[in-house]
Formats: C-alpha cells, sequence, structure tokens
C-alpha cells in the first residue's frame, strides 16, 4: 500500500521534472560545486608540501634522532631541582590565571560595547573590533617580548603579556556570543518596563554568561601552555628552566618537566571540567 | 475494548513494556494491539509517558521490561543495521519537527531515504533521481512544492511539520509514529497537519499512532483512543465513548475541581 508515492513519483516523473526541475535532476556544475572546496583545499595543501620540500625520508631520517633523544628522556628525573620546578610550575600556572582573569574581566565592557545589538553604531562598532582585533593579532609572545622592556624581567610581564592578549579575543568572543543571544528575553524585559541597562544585565548576560564561563576557563588551561613558552624569554615561569635543560642536552630532567606540565594541564582541566558542569549545569553546556 | 477482526491484522503488539527512568516509572506494563491501517490517538496529560511510548516503538528508546512485536517479530531488542532497518519502516514525526535547518527542504526529505541507500553515495551528496522524484512528489502533495530550494529554517512551523511528514513518507514506512505533532502550531496549521496525517492513512493504508494532549483532536481525526495516565493505559476505545467524564478521569480534573 505503502508504494502508493513511489509509483506516483514514477508515473508522474515528467511533470515533476518540467516543474522542479533542479530539485530532480542537479545540473552537473551543481554538483560538482560541492567538490569545488574540498578540491581547492587539497590542492592548496599538495601545492605547499612541495614548495616546503616536503619529503618522507627527511621525516624517517629525523624519527630515528628523536627516538635517539627519546631514549635519553627515560628515565625522567629532576636533578636537584625539584623544589626549584615546583615553584617555578607555580609561577606559571599564576602567571596563566591571573592574566587569563584580568583579560576575562577587563574584556566584559570591550565585549558589551562591540556587539551590534548593544551599540547599533556601525563606525563605533567598527573602531571597537579592529582595535580587539590588533590586541589578539600580536601573539603573546610578542607581547611578552614588548612587556619585558616595559616593566622588566619577570611574571608581572608574563600577566601583562596574557591580559593583552586575551582581551582582544575574549573581546571578540563576547561580542558575538552577545550578538548571537535570544532577542526574544531582552523583549520581555523591555516590554516590562525595564531599561536598556536591565535588557542587558538580565535579558542577555544570563544567556551568554555560560559561553563566556566555558571560554575562559578553556583559555586558562591554554595559556598554562602559552605561560611556559613565554617563560623561555624571561617573563617568569618553567619554560625558562626547560628552554635551559634542552640547551644543556639534560634530557632526563627535560623529561621530568614536560611530564609535570602535563599533570598540570591534566588538573586544570580535569578542575575547570567539574567547574563548568557546576556552574552551568549539565544538560546545557552546549547552549 | 475494540474487538479487531482477523488475527493476521495485528500488525504491532506491545507486550508489557515498561520503562524507568531511575526511580520513576514512565511507561508501566503497558500491553496494546494495534491493527494496520488504524489511526490511533494516544492522549493523558503531560507526563503520562506518551512520548517515552512511541520513542520504544522507534527504539529511541529501550523497554526496561517487555517487548515490542511487530508482525510477530521482536524489534525491541534490535541494533544495527536491523535497528536502521526497521526504523526506515516505522517513521517518527516530532513536536519540534526535528529538521536539520540549515539543510534545504528537499534534502531534509531525501533524509527520509537513507535508510533505503548505501552510506558511501548518500554521505557524498549523491541520491538516485527515483528518490528525488519521490521526495518532490510527496512535497507536491503536501503542498510545498514552491518551497523546496529554501532553506527549512526559513519556513513558518506548519511548513516544517509538512516537510517532516514528507520526510516519513518518503521513507515508504508501514507504521508513522507521530510525537504531538499540533503543539507548536496554530489552529489553522494544527488543521492542515492532521488531514495530512489522516490522508496518508486513509490513502496509502498506513497506520499512523499520534500523541495528542488535545482529547477534541483526538475526538476529530481518530479511529481509536488510548488514554495513558501515569504510565498505564486507562483508556481504549472508540472516540465515541470518550465521554466528559473518561476525560476528566484520565486528566485527574476531579481532583482539580475538589482544591
Amino acid at each position: 500500500m505503502s508504494r502508493g508515492l513511489r509509483a506516483d513519483a514514477m508515473a508522474r516523473r515528467a511533470e515533476f521534472s518540467a516543474r522542479y526541475g533542479a530539485a530532480v535532476s542537479p545540473s552537473l556544475p551543481r554538483q560538482l560545486s560541492r567538490y569545488l572546496l574540498p578540491a581547492v583545499l587539497l590542492a592548496l595543501l599538495a601545492a605547499g608540501l612541495w614548495r616546503v620540500d616536503f619529503s618522507p625520508e627527511r621525516i624517517w631520517n629525523g624519527l630515528g634522532k628523536l627516538g635517539f633523544i627519546l631514549s635519553f628522556m627515560v628515565p625522567p628525573h629532576p636533578g636537584n631541582l625539584l623544589g626549584l620546578f615546583i615553584r617555578s610550575l607555580g609561577e606559571t600556572v599564576a602567571i596563566a590565571f591571573l592574566g587569563t582573569l584580568l583579560g576575562a574581566i577587563m574584556a566584559l565592557p570591550l565585549g558589551v560595547l562591540a556587539a551590534r545589538n548593544v551599540i547599533p553604531s556601525w563606525i563605533f562598532r567598527f573602531s571597537m573590533r579592529r582595535g580587539l582585533d590588533v590586541l589578539r593579532g600580536v601573539d603573546t609572545l610578542i607581547w611578552a617580548l614588548i612587556f619585558i622592556n616595559v616593566v622588566g624581567l619577570g611574571p608581572f610581564a608574563g600577566i601583562l603579556a596574557i591580559m593583552v592578549s586575551d582581551i582582544g579575543s575574549f573581546g571578540k568572543l563576547y561580542s558575538e556570543a552577545i550578538e548571537a543571544s535570544d532577542k526574544k528575553p531582552v523583549e520581555g524585559i523591555r516590554a516590562a518596563g525595564g531599561s536598556e541597562l536591565h535588557a542587558l544585565w538580565y535579558g542577555v548576560l544570563p544567556q551568554v554568561f555560560p559561553v563566556m564561563v566555558s571560554q575562559v576557563l578553556y583559555f586558562f588551561e591554554s595559556n598554562t601552555r602559552s605561560a611556559t613558552i613565554i617563560g623561555i624569554v624571561g617573563a617568569g615561569g618553567i619554560g625558562l628552566h626547560l628552554a635551559d635543560q634542552i640547551r644543556l642536552n639534560e634530557w632526563q630532567t627535560v623529561a621530568f618537566i614536560v611530564l609535570m606540565i602535563l599533570v598540570t594541564v591534566g588538573i586544570i582541566d580535569f578542575c575547570s571540567t567539574r567547574l563548568r558542569f557546576a556552574l552551568i549545569g549539565k544538560g546545557r553546556l552546549s547552549g | 475494548m475494540l474487538v479487531f477482526g482477523r488475527a493476521g491484522l495485528r500488525m504491532l503488539k506491545l507486550e508489557h513494556v515498561t520503562r524507568l527512568y531511575g526511580a520513576t516509572t514512565a511507561v508501566d506494563d503497558v500491553s496494546l494491539d494495534v491493527a494496520r491501517g488504524q489511526m490511533v490517538a494516544v492522549i493523558g496529560p503531560s507526563g503520562a509517558g506518551k512520548s517515552t511510548l512511541l520513542r520504544m516503538i522507534n527504539g529511541l528508546a529501550r523497554p526496561t521490561g517487555g517487548r515490542v512485536l511487530f508482525e510477530g517479530s521482536d524489534v525491541s531488542g534490535l541494533q544495527g543495521k536491523a535497528l536502521r532497518a526497521w526504523r526506515a519502516r516505522c517513521a517518527m514525526i516530532f513536536q519540534q519537527f526535528n529538521l536539520v535547518g540549515r539543510l534545504d527542504v528537499v534534502t531534509n526529505v531525501l533524509m527520509g531515504r537513507l535508510a533505503h541507500r548505501p552510506i558511501v553515495t548518500t554521505l557524498a551528496g549523491w541520491f538516485a533521481e527515483e528518490d528525488r522524484l519521490m521526495a518532490v512528489a510527496a512535497l507536491d502533495r503536501l503542498g510545498l512544492g514552491a518551497q523546496l530550494a529554501q532553506r527549512a529554517e526559513t519556513l513558518s512551523g506548519g511548513q516544517q511539520q509538512r516537510v517532516a511528514i514528507a520526510r516519513a513518507l518518503v521513507q515508504e514506512p508501514d507504521i508513522i509514529l507521530a510525537d504531538e505533532p499540533v503543539a507548536s502550531l496554530d489552529p489553522a496549521n494544527t488543521r492542515s497537519v492532521m488531514q495530512a496525517l489522516r490522508a496518508i492513512n486513509r490513502d496509502q493504508g498506513i497506520t499512523v499512532l499520534v500523541n495528542l494532549h488535545d482529547v477534541d483532536l483526538a475526538r476529530e481525526w481518530c479511529d481509536r483512543v488510548i488514554g495513558l495516565r501515569a504510565g498505564r493505559v486507562v483508556f481504549d476505545d472508540a472516540p465515541t465513548a470518550l465521554t466528559g467524564a473518561a476525560t476528566t478521569e484520565l486528566y485527574g480534573l476531579e481532583r482539580l475541581a475538589a482544591e
């Protein structure tokens, strides 16, 4: 009995083809266009690999050396510097934490002002956005090199570097989350006589809060890794010792430091997931 | 109770089906026979277990106890390919339409053909001309010929639900399960969606199980009404037997009135 639709569709084939042409038999260019973008990307990838002299042979030979280094790493050992490493790693985490937190707070007003549904002015929004782009476009490492010259070597430069670069990123992410928020709650508050500030505070912020929290927690974890790198240029933390030990070819110590960083990032990831669930509620993480 | 004709017509059979969610019992020892070609309303207050019941038939939820039989074979424990094949025969329509908003209407309808075709060609976006013809024929029937190139999310609720019905139709199903299909729609769209379901049921003999919270709709459109309350069947009869007293009991209104 349910063959009705199929029989009908086939019987009226000519009629449907004429009426709904493209939907029935998509034209060849249209079908090919689906594969155009992947094809272009593949071509770019191939061209790029060719340009940088990609050779499996070099990877293979390199692998031998990598294996050599790995064999020197076993067993990981801190030497007699364990206390120093722990203190430095603590400093790295502190740099990441303070930098992320300061950035997240300072980005709040900027992100709100850069959102289209808050400030409709095109010129204002454009200049806000480009300003944030400048902060974000310069990498944390470059900011670290700049701040070392401004405030001197040490963790303070690292905190400033992470903060400045994160203001740019958070500002952009906040403003996008605000723009993507549902307008209905805002309308509800406005209709009840609330001011624009009320609408923002009670209508928009509760919606974007979960997104903000997830982003900030993710950035904290990612910044812990960045803080290791900026330590290498002298902005405080474990990075300096890591670079030193690599230069000294002390691979067992290098391995130990890397493991310390891995464990720390793992712990942060674990805690931030718990925290996110606690703050947002399990079912609503995606929203 | 309704008396059925020949035993062979009992296509769908639920035997002591139970579903627990933690400590709550969503569906409590439900046994039913549904004959081929019936249009059955499942009514009851929110939380009565209507959705869970339908989802267990399609396999979106698994019974904690009991089993679901289709033409004599157990479909409640199916896995993998067999489960997908069963789902293709047992189309589902949802309250929130469950379309892919960013895909165009005709592609949404073609989703109803996925279970019938090899996975590689369908993932590459290639559908047989026959599939496409069926999709446009279904849309044409439901009065959506003009919208088939639009993104599904740009359509009104009533139109989206009709796209979902078209998707169900091209599955060439034996049963259509509709879970509160009109709960988000205005009266005019409610009418057009109920009419479409009834037409499919009459013209193609497809069995329809529809969850409704509106008793009048059940009376108007269906052959048989099953009332659920707290996961149990408390009413199962022709719509004409659904008197005011039966409704009051089903929805527990007597207690409301007393409060």
